[in-house]
């Protein structure tokens, strides 16, 4: 965020409500601060910030968090110091770390050319998967997910979107699906999930899913993805950092 | 280039990412500024990378610093 200490003169800031998720920092009458406050699909609520200044940064989370109810989040780049620092001082600690990783597509790069799936297994690309088996394995991974880590320690983007399966590509048994992987945001594709049911993981599914996803990517002219892993989660950090995935970054949850 | 209460928006191009989440984007005048993402761009995963055509919002304070406040489709 880059905040400095206030200027001289910044003792007549006003913070106000201008909607019912919006605030306004006024310095006379110029806008000098914004925060915001949205739903994420799974039901929280996140806020954010955007201030020249730590004193208007302060103002508005003081009247934000005056008037939200708790718990809020917000998510900070890891780099973002300043920023942090601002959240932590309003109050918020540190829930969850996850790396980016830039992906290679190129499967000269990958290494991921000649990649199959296990016996018995079919990958189903995009678009021709069965929308009923869809949403039964998404299901079965979810329940699995919430009797163990449970989706709140999951990012919210891997909630389910209205008409999220759009991007799902499967892996297929005769009479199943055990797993899937999804790739939101055409511009610049991010890897939002891969998930293989309980019963099926180290098998080599998610790899498989991965290698007809790349390519596929790759075919359509994208030379990289994006995707983000949780900090604990090694066995996926290992899965991209085999593939020739790059670090480039990371995000930061906080919560209060 | 539009002006409101909230200050001055210039549109420009991603030449350079830096450490600590920054950017230096060229401005259609040419002036480089230095410009970190918005809180909700951020919150809603978008990236920015080299190239890329965004909105900054200056800061009323200090014009070689701003904010990126959209990504516009290359």
């Amino acid at each position: 965020m880059n905040t400095q200490p206030a200027p001289p003169g910044l003792d007549g800031l006003a913070v106000t409500r201008v909607a019912d998720r919006h605030w306004h920092a006024l310095d006379d009458d110029l806008v000098v601060g914004r925060g915001y406050a949205e739903h994420r699909p799974d039901g929280r609520l996140f806020v954010s910030i955007d201030a020249w200044h730590d004193a208007t940064f302060d103002r508005l989370a003081e009247a934000m968090l005056a008037d939200l109810p708790a718990p809020l989040y917000t998510v900070v780049d890891e780099a973002d110091t300043d920023l942090t620092a601002c959240w932590l001082r309003a109050g918020f600690t540190i829930r969850r770390r996850e790396r980016e990783y830039t992906v290679p597509t190129d499967p000269q790069i990958t290494g991921l050319r000649d990649v199959a799936p296990p016996p018995g297994v079919t990958i189903v690309p995009a678009d021709h998967a069965d929308k009923d088996l869809l949403r039964a394995v998404d299901r079965a991974i979810r329940d699995e997910v919430e009797a163990t880590a449970g989706w709140q320690s999951m990012p919210a983007e891997v909630i389910h979107h209205p008409g999220g399966f759009s991007h799902c590509t499967v892996a297929a048994a005769p009479d199943r699906y055990l797993g899937l992987l999804r790739v939101a945001a055409a511009h610049r594709p991010r890897i939002g999930l891969i998930a293989v049911r309980a019963g099926e993981q180290r098998r080599g599914i998610a790899r498989a899913l991965l290698a007809h996803t790349l390519k596929t990517l790759h075919r359509s002219g994208h030379d990289t993805a994006w995707a983000e892993v949780h900090d604990s989660n090694h066995a996926a950090a290992a899965l991209f950092e085999r593939i020739g995935a790059r670090p480039a970054g990371g995000n930061l949850e906080l919560v209060r | 280039m539009t002006k409101s209460k909230s200050g001055i928006e210039l549109e420009g191009r991603v030449v350079e990412c830096l450490r600590s989440a920054t950017f230096t984007v060229e401005l259609e005048n040419g002036h480089q500024v230095l410009a970190h993402l918005s809180g909700k761009m951020r919150k809603n995963f978008i990236k920015i990378v080299l190239e890329d055509r965004v909105l900054v919002e200056l800061t009323p304070y200090d014009l070689t610093r701003g904010r990126i406040v959209f990504r516009y489709r290359n």
